[in-house]
């Protein structure tokens, strides 16, 4: 399993807890949830660039 | 009076969903008949436990055998943070320690590519399980609906 899809299966299921906790209507959740998704892998995919590009 | 008794009553039965959702993931929503989010809530908590064993995490623990645990200190105090995030899984967490399973920090797992991701899940089982608590309380204590 590559480093990607483990970090995609971690946001997934971070994300469907945050949507179930955080708001109360079925649509609300769903669009919580897409977003929480979204912005998980967004940023871990940003900042892999980020360090990429850092001679560290 | 009787309002008093009622808000009382009220309180403990939240304590008591608190305990049980702790205890068991999901667990204070089924007993508040919110079915689908327990489902989901003990899908995910007991998934993410098993990803993170299965990628060769480890348990944290204050007096286990991983590295610093058997430690005095400060290497005792840094054990307390995680040994406190994996303690969120409740159940999972007292039957593996029970069975003295999954404490294992040997360099055989410590030196797999998902080692540290392991670990990562196991953490956040637990504290995902604390959220999913916290929310049930509210639900009972009435401020969520």
């Amino acid at each position: 399993m590559t480093h990607l899809l483990v970090m995609i299966l971690f946001a997934a299921l971070v994300s469907i807890v945050f949507c179930v906790v955080a708001r109360d209507t079925a649509r609300d959740r769903l669009l919580y949830g897409l977003k929480v998704f979204a912005e998980f892998v967004g940023i871990g995919l940003a900042l892999a660039w980020i360090l990429y590009f850092l001679p560290l | 009076m009787s309002e008093t008794k009622d808000k009382t009553r009220a309180t403990a039965d939240a304590w008591l969903v608190g305990a049980a959702a702790w205890a068991f993931p999901g667990a204070g929503h089924y007993l508040q008949g919110k079915w689908l989010r327990g489902l989901l809530i003990t899908l995910v908590v007991c998934g993410m436990f098993a990803i993170g064993l299965a990628f060769g995490g480890h348990l944290f623990g204050l007096g286990g055998k991983e590295a610093g645990g058997g430690g005095v200190g400060a290497s005792k105090l840094l054990q307390l943070p995680p040994t406190i995030a994996n303690l969120g899984t409740g159940i999972l967490y007292l039957v593996c320690w029970a069975s003295n399973s999954g404490f294992n920090d040997s360099t055989e797992y410590a030196k797999l590519a998902t080692f540290e991701y392991g670990n990562t899940f196991l953490l956040v089982a637990g504290l995902l399980n604390y959220l999913a608590m916290l929310d049930a309380f509210d639900i009972a204590a009435g401020r969520k609906p």
